[in-house]
C-alpha cells in the first residue's frame, strides 16, 4: 500500500486524541473525588458551631438586660415629666 | 504508512538541519558584509540639491508604496535566508489592505471591547510590520528581536501559561468535577477540524497545527505551531487570538441554535465549599497525571501547575502576584507585538492564511457545539440539573467563554448566574487542550 488516505489517518488521530483527552479528564475527575473524600475524612473543616452556641445565650441575657435598662430609663423619664 | 513516516521524518530532519545551517551561514555572511563595509567606506562626494532631494524621495514611504519594482526585501525574524524580493502586490496594495485590517482590529478592540489586551498589541505589531523600508520585523528590528526572544523558542507561551495558572481558581471545577468532561468534549473542535483541514489539502502535520486553533487557546496554538508548522505560525497565532477575541460574537448563536429555551433557563444549585487542601493538591495531581500519561504536554501543564501551585500555596504571594500581574502583562505586550509582526502583507496575504482562518473558525464552532451537546447529554443523565450553556465554556478561552455563557444565561433568565458553573468546564478546557496538544506532538514525534 503506497497511497495513504490522509482523511482516514486524520480520523484515527481524532479517535486517539479524543480518547486520550477523555481518559485524562475521567481519571482526573476520579482523582478529584478521591482527594475530596480523603480530605473531608482526615482534615475536616472546623465547624464553628460550638463557639457560637454560648454566644447566642449571652446575647439573650444581654438583650434582657438591655430591655430592662430601657424600661427603667423610660419610666424614670416619664416620672420626671 | 512506512513511506509516509519516512517522508515525514526526512522532511523534519531537513527542516531542522537547514534551519541550523542557515542560521550559522547567515551569521557568517553578516559578519563578512560588515567587514566589507568597514574596509570600503567611500569618501563623501558632493551632491547637488536635486540629487539630495531625489535620494530622499527614494527613502520615503510614498515612493516605497508607489514604486513596486524597487527591489525592496521582505523582512523575517529568521534572517535573510527566509527573505525575498517583494512582489508588486506585497509592496503596494497588500500593505494598504493589511493596514486597513489593522484599523479594523483597532476598532474591534477599542469600540467593541473584544479582548483588547491581545488584539490591540497584535494589531499595532501588524501596523509596524507593514511599514516600508524600516524592516522592523527583520532580525535586527524591534519586532524581529521580540519574535526571536520568545516566540520562535516557545518561551512566551509558557510564561503566559504560568500567569494563567496563577490567575486560575480551580474551586468551581473541584466543587463539581464532572463538568471537566465538558472541557474534554470541546476538544472535538480540534480533532474534527483536523479532518476538515486534511480534506482541504493541508498535510497532516500542518493540519494538526491549524486545528489546535479549535482549542481556543492562544499560547497552546503558538506552542504547537512552532513545533509542527513554524512557517504558518503567524497566521495560526493571529487566527487563534482573533477568534478568542471574537468569542462573544461566535459562540452565542451556536449556543442558542443547539438548546431550547427551557434548557437555557435551567438554574444550577449552589456549589459546595472547597477545602483549601484540595486546591493546594490539585496542580500537583494534574501534573503527576500528565507526567504519567503524556509527558509531551508537561511544558504547558508544568508551567500552568507551577503558577497555580504558587497561588494556592499562599506563602509566596509576592511571586504569584508578579506572575499574574506584572509578568503576564509584560509577556502579553511582547507576545502581541511579536505575533503582530506576522501580519506583514507578504506573510499574511497568502491563500494558506485564508484556509487557516476558515478552518480555525470551523474548529472553534465545532468545539463550542460539541461542548453544548455534551452538556445536554449530561443534563439528561445527571441528578443535579446542568444548564447546557456551560458546555460552550469548554473551549479554553479563559475567562472570556465563561463570561459569555453567564451573559447568555442571564439574558434568558435574569438573575441566573452561571459564571462559577461555567468556570469549571472553562479551566478543564485549558487542561484538555494542553492534553490534546500533547497527543498531537506525540503523533509526530
Amino acid at each position: 500500500m503506497t497511497e495513504v488516505n490522509y482523511i482516514v489517518e486524520a480520523l484515527k488521530f481524532m479517535v486517539l486524541g479524543m480518547g486520550v483527552v477523555f481518559l485524562f479528564l475521567i481519571v482526573l475527575v476520579q482523582l478529584i473525588k478521591l482527594q475530596a473524600s480523603l480530605i473531608q475524612k482526615y482534615f475536616p473543616e472546623k465547624t464553628p458551631i460550638t463557639p457560637t452556641m454560648p454566644k447566642i445565650g449571652d446575647d439573650i441575657e444581654e438583650e434582657q438586660r438591655r430591655v430592662a435598662a430601657i424600661i427603667a430609663a423610660i419610666s424614670e423619664y416619664s416620672k420626671n415629666k | 504508512m512506512k513511506i509516509k513516516q519516512f517522508f515525514l521524518s526526512i522532511l523534519f530532519t531537513l527542516v531542522t538541519m537547514s534551519s541550523i545551517s542557515l542560521a550559522t551561514e547567515e551569521t557568517k555572511v553578516h559578519h563578512e558584509t560588515q567587514q566589507e563595509q568597514n574596509s570600503q567606506k567611500e569618501p563623501y562626494k558632493s551632491k547637488t540639491l536635486s540629487q539630495l532631494a531625489s535620494s530622499f524621495w527614494e527613502t520615503t514611504g510614498i515612493n516605497a508604496i508607489l514604486d513596486t519594482h524597487d527591489g525592496e526585501m521582505t523582512s523575517d525574524p529568521a534572517g535573510e535566508a527566509k527573505e525575498h524580493v517583494m512582489g508588486a502586490f506585497e509592496s503596494s496594495l497588500g500593505r494598504i489592505i493589511m493596514i486597513g485590517i489593522v484599523f479594523l482590529l483597532f476598532y474591534l478592540a477599542i469600540a467593541k471591547g473584544f479582548e483588547p489586551l491581545l488584539l490591540l498589541p497584535i494589531a499595532f505589531g501588524g501596523l509596524l510590520a507593514n511599514i516600508p523600508l524600516a524592516h522592523m520585523a527583520g532580525p535586527e528590528g524591534m519586532l524581529g528581536v521580540i519574535y526571536n526572544m520568545g516566540i520562535a523558542n516557545e518561551f512566551f507561551p509558557l510564561l503566559i501559561f504560568m500567569g494563567v495558572g496563577a490567575m486560575t481558581d480551580f474551586g468551581p471545577l473541584l466543587a463539581n468535577p464532572k463538568t471537566a468532561l465538558l472541557g474534554g468534549a470541546a476538544q472535538f473542535g480540534i480533532f474534527g477540524s483536523l479532518v476538515g483541514a486534511v480534506a482541504l489539502g493541508f498535510d497532516l502535520q500542518d493540519a494538526s497545527a491549524i486545528s489546535i486553533i479549535g482549542g481556543a487557546d492562544g499560547p497552546t496554538s503558538i506552542f504547537i505551531a512552532n513545533r509542527l508548522a513554524p512557517d504558518m505560525l503567524g497566521a495560526i497565532a493571529v487566527a487563534a487570538y482573533s477568534y478568542m477575541a471574537l468569542v462573544p460574537v461566535i459562540q452565542p448563536p451556536i449556543m442558542r441554535a443547539l438548546t431550547t429555551k427551557e434548557e437555557r433557563q435551567i438554574k444550577m444549585g449552589v456549589q459546595r465549599k472547597v477545602h483549601r487542601l484540595e486546591k493546594l493538591f490539585f496542580p500537583i495531581v494534574v501534573l503527576m497525571l500528565s507526567i504519567l500519561i503524556l509527558p509531551e504536554s508537561t511544558p504547558l501543564i508544568g508551567a500552568f501547575s507551577f503558577g497555580n501551585f504558587a497561588k494556592e500555596s499562599g506563602v509566596i504571594d509576592r511571586l504569584s502576584d508578579t506572575m499574574q500581574n506584572s509578568l503576564i502583562n509584560i509577556v502579553t505586550i511582547f507576545l502581541g507585538l511579536g505575533v503582530g509582526s506576522k501580519l506583514a502583507a507578504d506573510k499574511f496575504l497568502v491563500l494558506e492564511s485564508l484556509g487557516i482562518m476558515i478552518i480555525g473558525l470551523i474548529a472553534f464552532g465545532a468545539g463550542t457545539a460539541a461542548g453544548v451537546l455534551m452538556a445536554k447529554i449530561m443534563n439528561k443523565f445527571s441528578k443535579e440539573p446542568i444548564n447546557p450553556l456551560i458546555g460552550a465554556a469548554g473551549v479554553s478561552a479563559v475567562p472570556m467563554a465563561a463570561r459569555v455563557v453567564s451573559k447568555v444565561g442571564a439574558e434568558e433568565r435574569p438573575g441566573n448566574v452561571l459564571l462559577m458553573h461555567a468556570m469549571g468546564p472553562n479551566v478543564a478546557g485549558v487542561i484538555g487542550s494542553a492534553v490534546a496538544a500533547g497527543v498531537l506532538l506525540s503523533i509526530f514525534k
